[in-house]
């Protein structure tokens, strides 16, 4: 139980979406390059700090809040948490997704005077839950089955998925003319773990018997998928510890995927800008364990007197029976079929207006690439989900403040809020870039009553363009 | 140089208050108080059965016996966290003879932990007779439940009127358990 709270602690500290929309497009960054392939690129290299060059992590309630259940406030907490699940939807979820980029670098290269091609690679570590409220499960173990009776309760309403992966990626980006940039990705993914359970159906109902006073009737498909957990659960320190690090480094369960992106400028001002982001699948293989329940059985009791077999059959055969179908149906079956998860897909796009043109005073950068000051856009963004694609929209407000430094807010409506302002700094202090991003601003006087929270931030050395 | 400082203040600003975001209070440990009371209904024993049910070659069957051996009320879950369990039966009979249904519970060793007998009164008049039992496992029961393995069901035809095959009626019997849970952090 302890452990469980701590965990709510420390997703709630870190918690956030995917969604990176202070990131995306923000091309001071080198990391921008990781959510459109085909980011029009300022600099002309970039070495990433090592595991400091990008560090995110975001979580986020969809319905109640941590605070919603865990509040200091006097009222009893069983009171809480039965609010809190009479509250929330069995659309509502929990996710968490946090990134660590151990190794990342670029550079452009061409034939022209003006290098237009750009190589970038690196490898990164994600973890990334989601689990939507299993809010049945929830109502059947607060009240049981007596004042439910008739009530049809829904066996899909588990639905969880958690993966921990490393990515491998190279990407080429190429200016193609002053208009249109384009840019892809390649990458490998090495599951490190992997458990879902997200294609659950059935349902568990008690309705007036036939026979007796009720009839309850189990229908139910349920499975959870793992891979890369059998070894951790029976291994030693040492040896689960070995086997990490053999999963992270393309030792794991391998599989392929990409990213495609472009930009185009319509004219000097307006821009637009496109991504599909990780489209991409993972072969489970190795160290794979599944568990299922399966089967259907309508129970009304036993007639120990009279048994339907007729006579020959005593009552304890006839119990002995009632007692093998329950145990077909719920002691879970483990089988080591292989599996692929799809990746969860997501698509940016971007139009952007730029605005004000720098004076020339203080200005030594390129000539002829007039520099706006500011810009502002709307963003598009949507992720594929177990139950349902998500998306957010955000508006945005870009500005170099003064050389070196640029800041971009965001106000972002999504499945978490209506009201999620964000702030994203870059800083370039010499060749080393210092960025930091973070966003529902408004939430911070209660972080725990927060529905999400994001934040991204990393350390780059820079080589500027000449 | 005032502008670097401006600049490098202002970044330290923006960078703390990442950071140093407030909490209302908020106490996890509340976790340990969790508790939930569920109540759940389970169908038990049925039965429903003509008068001439009773009669075998002519001779009337006055005792129908039979068990059943059960692990249910003995495993963790139930030992743990049943705080009260009441079995509740729902009869109907026209026949007119009465009848009694006795529910023995034994241990591992055979020993007769607690019994009940749920009376089913005659019919006089062919009319059916519906009566309710119900049956409270609390304390010294509760116990005895939970060390029980094996139930003896003893169906009994009381003395009366001599049935044949042209007695008419039909007895029948329906029954529930309703169990109460009380499940708290602890014994999870």
């Amino acid at each position: 139980m302890r452990h469980l709270s701590m965990t709510f602690v420390f997703i709630t500290c870190f918690s956030f979406g995917q969604n990176k929309q202070l990131l995306y497009g923000f091309s001071e960054v080198p990391q921008s390059l990781l959510l459109n392939p085909g980011v029009k690129i300022k600099n002309s290299g970039f070495v990433g700090v090592p595991f400091l060059s990008h560090i995110h992590a975001s979580a986020g309630t969809s319905g109640i809040t941590v605070y919603d259940v865990f509040a200091d406030n006097g009222v009893d907490f069983n009171t809480k948490l039965q609010n809190a699940v009479y509250k929330s939807k069995a659309r509502n979820f929990v996710s968490i997704n946090q990134q660590l980029e151990l190794l990342s670098g670029g550079f452009a290269f061409g034939s022209s005077f003006e290098k237009n091609e750009y190589i970038s690679f690196g490898i990164y570590q994600e973890l990334d839950v989601i689990g939507y409220v299993p809010k049945d499960y929830a109502i059947l173990g607060l009240e049981g089955n007596q004042n439910n009776i008739n009530r049809v309760f829904d066996a899909g309403h588990l639905n969880a998925s958690g993966e921990v992966i490393s990515v491998f990626h190279l990407g080429y980006n190429k200016k193609v003319n002053n208009l249109f940039t384009y840019g892809v990705r390649g990458k490998i993914y090495s599951s490190i773990i992997n458990v879902n359970s997200t294609k659950n159906q059935g349902s568990f109902v008690t309705v007036q018997g036939q026979n007796n006073i009720y009839t309850h009737i189990f229908d139910l498909d349920l499975e959870v998928k793992t891979s890369g957990l059998a070894n951790i659960k029976d291994g030693e320190a040492d040896a689960i510890y070995k086997d990490l690090k053999k999963r992270m480094l393309l030792g794991g369960d391998l599989g392929l995927g990409f990213d495609v992106g472009f930009t185009y400028q319509f004219d000097k001002q307006w821009t637009f800008d496109a991504s599909i982001l990780d489209v991409g699948f993972i072969r489970h293989t190795k160290d794979v364990e599944n568990y299922s329940v399966r089967g259907r059985y309508a129970f009304e009791g036993i007639n120990p007197f009279f048994s339907e077999a007729g006579a020959g059959q005593t009552a304890d055969d006839y119990w002995s029976k009632v007692e093998d179908e329950f145990s077909a149906i719920f002691e879970a079956d483990t089988t080591k079929t292989k599996f692929t998860t799809w990746r969860p897909v997501k698509w940016n796009a971007s139009l952007n207006y730029a605005f004000g043109e720098k004076k020339e005073k203080d200005c030594n950068c390129i000539k002829g690439e007039s520099e706006y000051q500011n810009a502002v856009g709307a963003q598009l963004y949507a992720i594929n989900r177990p139950k349902q694609p998500q998306a957010a929209l955000t508006l945005y407000y870009f500005r170099h403040i003064f050389k070196g430094l640029s800041a971009k807010t965001t106000y972002t409506i999504d499945s978490f809020s209506l009201y999620n302002l964000g702030l994203g700094l870059s800083a370039n202090l010499g060749n080393i870039n210092f960025y930091v991003m973070a966003d529902n601003f408004l939430q911070y006087k209660n972080v725990y009553n927060a529905q999400s929270v994001s934040l991204q931030l990393g350390f780059n050395y820079i080589f500027k363009k000449k | 140089m005032i502008k670097q400082f401006v600049k490098y203040l202002f970044l330290a600003i923006i960078i703390n208050s990442f950071y140093l975001s407030c909490t209302e209070p908020v106490d996890f440990d509340q976790i340990n108080d969790f508790k939930t009371t569920p109540v759940v209904e389970s169908s038990l024993i049925f039965f429903d059965e003509p008068a001439t049910r009773f009669l075998d070659n002519g001779n009337e069957i006055a005792t129908i016996q039979d068990f059943i051996q059960v692990d249910f009320f003995k495993s963790e879950f139930i030992t743990d966290n049943l705080a009260k369990a009441e079995f509740v039966f729902e009869t109907n009979n026209a026949i007119n003879r009465g009848f009694q249904v006795r529910v023995a519970f034994l241990n591992n060793s055979g020993q007769t932990q607690h019994t009940f007998t749920v009376s089913i009164p005659p019919s006089t008049n062919s009319a059916p007779v519906t009566s309710r039992f119900t049956e409270l496992f609390e304390g010294p029961s509760l116990v005895a439940l939970k060390n029980t393995t094996k139930i003896v069901f003893t169906l009994n035809m009381l003395p009366g009127a001599a049935i044949t095959n042209n007695t008419s009626g039909r007895i029948s019997l329906k029954s529930k358990a309703v169990l109460y849970f009380n499940l708290e952090s602890s014994s999870l």
